[in-house]
């Protein structure tokens, strides 16, 4: 409240604790919210983890404190291992294609063309569909018989080409990751094509008139201004991905077997398929480790850019 | 020498880069189109040896199917009921929160806006697991509230986080000028700050309707009545029982489609410039 010379002081000073008072009124039930249906049952979570809790304790009330045992079954399970190597290997392969391929879409509507607007916006809608939508329609293109994808290999390669991805166990995996690729990729596209936007135009005209070629100047002026904008997009995406359920819970239910059973179907099928609430509690706050670190990183380069700027 | 200048101006304004952008586009939303394809496809030509490119002669037999079924009609008036509650009570909380955070200097706010993104990182399934125990205690499992309340928990957070910097942009001598003349801070925020970050607040009534239609996991583990659950898990729930009547399938899911495509089409330009404040810019 500076500045204001007119006002006598004490009205000045009234208005401000006014202002503050409103400013916790304000906030109050937002807060209350969030702590009564976020804060809360995470904790509540933790608590879970340390105790025995199953389907008859769930209904009765008193369950047994077990301290970590939980978390000792979890990591025994190879199950679990098995799960934190499809999350790794399906946020890995996600994420580098949705990130090249958003890029080179980034690169390519950042130049002014008749309609550019329109189809830019036209490929966000495979970002917005739902992902049970999303899902559905992707196990019908991929079905062997009469999906589209394997008519179109077919139709450019041999018959073979032609096959049924999501029942094979040795290919269910990269099927749900071409599906997850293009759910990710118009949004990869958008958070880029805002960074590419930053990019001083004078630079590439500089560079050009020095004789520097299309991709010396991609070389040495996009990619290493584009590199903390990556950095944050990789991030957000590594946050992303690392949580899909939808998409692979209707495109496999997390098999055949459970070659696609990645952490948040593990921990849906413990919890509610398996009623073992103790210990989907203690998976599910492994689950959240990655998120967290990523998430942890992503606040640091936030402030950051906050000091420079 | 005319039409060599003709074909130059083309290539000068940008023709061939539209082109290329609508070939990508054609072969990037070929899954959308066969589903709307199929969804129009006569039954007897879904399976055919090789696929159809084109619905013709279409028909609207699906449609009907798909709707004469109860359970659609159903799942789409709950889906309806509960986006829109997500809307309601998110633009309820969220305006007057992000506003005490924009506007307002006050102890903590820097931890919660903080507390705001970490918000945003647990994944849903890790939510829902304690919210299934907590809400059949409270007895808002299988209700309209309790499914509410869960997607508020994804929208909420995002809404803080996108309307704080548009709130700041409010300028300050409007809320002053109108403190001063005895408006009280509520009026001030409904008659002065409401109009001027109008567009923000369709951009997160937008997004949060988007993220709401589309929400499937809480609906999935907190819903386990038809009369509650939400368009999404009926769909999830046809494609395990009516696998091969792709037909209905695809008419289903492009109903669900329909309103997320006209959302997005009016609200284009406060969404995408929404989206890119609340998540690179912080």
């Amino acid at each position: 409240m500076r500045g204001r010379r007119h006002a006598n002081p004490r009205s000045t000073v009234s208005l401000s604790t006014r202002r503050r008072r409103a400013g916790y009124v304000f906030s109050l039930p937002g807060l209350v919210f969030l702590g009564l249906f976020l804060a809360y049952p995470l904790l509540y979570n933790v608590w879970t983890s340390l105790h025995a809790v199953r389907l008859q304790e769930l209904l009765g009330g008193s369950s047994e404190f077990v301290g970590l045992d939980n978390y000792r079954t979890t990591v025994a399970e190879p199950d679990f291992w098995h799960a934190v190597r499809l999350s790794l290997v399906f946020t890995a392969g996600s994420l580098l294609f949705q990130f090249t391929i958003g890029f080179a879409l980034a690169l390519l509507f950042a130049r002014p063309f008749p309609l550019g607007g329109l189809f830019r916006s036209l490929l966000l809608i495979a970002w917005l569909l739902p992902p049970v939508v999303s899902g559905t329609l992707f196990r019908w293109m991929l079905e062997p018989d009469s999906g589209a994808y394997n008519a179109l290999l077919r139709a450019i390669g041999p018959d073979a080409l032609g096959h049924d991805w999501l029942t094979d166990p040795g290919t269910a995996l990269a099927g749900v990751i071409f599906a997850n690729v293009w759910v990710g990729v118009p949004f990869n596209m958008l958070l880029l094509l805002v960074g590419l936007h930053t990019i001083d135009p004078e630079l590439h005209e500089a560079a050009a008139l020095d004789g520097a070629n299309a991709w010396q100047r991609f070389r040495w002026i996009t990619v290493p201004l584009m590199r903390p904008v990556s950095v944050t997009v990789l991030l957000l995406g590594l946050v992303y991905t690392f949580k899909v359920f939808d998409l692979v819970f209707v495109m496999t239910g997390g098999g055949p077997v459970d070659a696609t059973s990645v952490l948040s179907v593990y921990v849906y099928e413990i919890f509610f398929k398996f009623f073992r609430f103790g210990e989907g509690a203690a998976a599910g706050l492994l689950l959240l480790l990655v998120p967290l670190l990523a998430g942890a990183l992503y606040v640091r380069r936030l402030r950051g850019e906050g000091e420079a700027a | 020498m005319r039409r060599a200048r003709r074909v130059r101006g083309w290539r000068a304004r940008g023709w061939p880069l539209t082109a290329v952008a609508a070939l990508i586009t054609a072969v990037f939303l070929l899954p959308v189109y066969w589903m709307v394809n199929i969804s129009l496809t006569r039954p007897d030509h879904i399976l055919a040896e090789s696929p159809r490119w084109f619905p013709a002669p279409a028909t609207t037999r699906h449609y009907t199917t798909a709707l004469s079924d109860d359970a659609l009609p159903r799942a789409l008036l709950n889906s309806v009921v509960i986006s829109c509650g997500v809307v309601a009570v998110t633009l309820l909380l969220g305006v007057p929160l992000a506003y005490a955070l924009a506007r307002i200097r006050m102890r903590g706010s820097g931890t919660m806006v903080l507390a705001l993104l970490v918000a945003q990182l647990p994944p849903s399934i890790v939510l829902a697991a304690p919210l299934f125990i907590l809400e059949r205690r409270a007895g808002l499992d299988d209700t309209y509230a309790g499914l509410i309340a869960a997607d508020t928990t994804l929208t909420l957070p995002f809404a803080v986080i996108v309307l704080r910097p548009v709130l700041r942009g409010v300028p300050r001598e409007l809320e002053e000028a109108a403190l001063v003349d005895g408006c009280g801070p509520v009026g001030v925020v409904l008659r002065v700050v409401l109009p001027v970050m109008a567009p923000g607040v369709v951009a997160v009534a937008g997004l949060s309707f988007l993220i709401a239609w589309g929400e499937f996991v809480f609906g999935l583990t907190l819903a386990s009545e038809p009369a509650v659950q939400p368009v999404t898990v009926l769909l999830n729930a046809f494609v395990g029982t009516h696998g091969t009547a792709w037909g209905a399938l695809m008419a289903t899911a492009t109903l669900i489609s329909v309103p997320v495509v006209c959302v997005f089409a009016v609200l284009q330009r406060f969404i995408v410039g929404g989206l890119a404040a609340g998540t690179v810019k912080g």
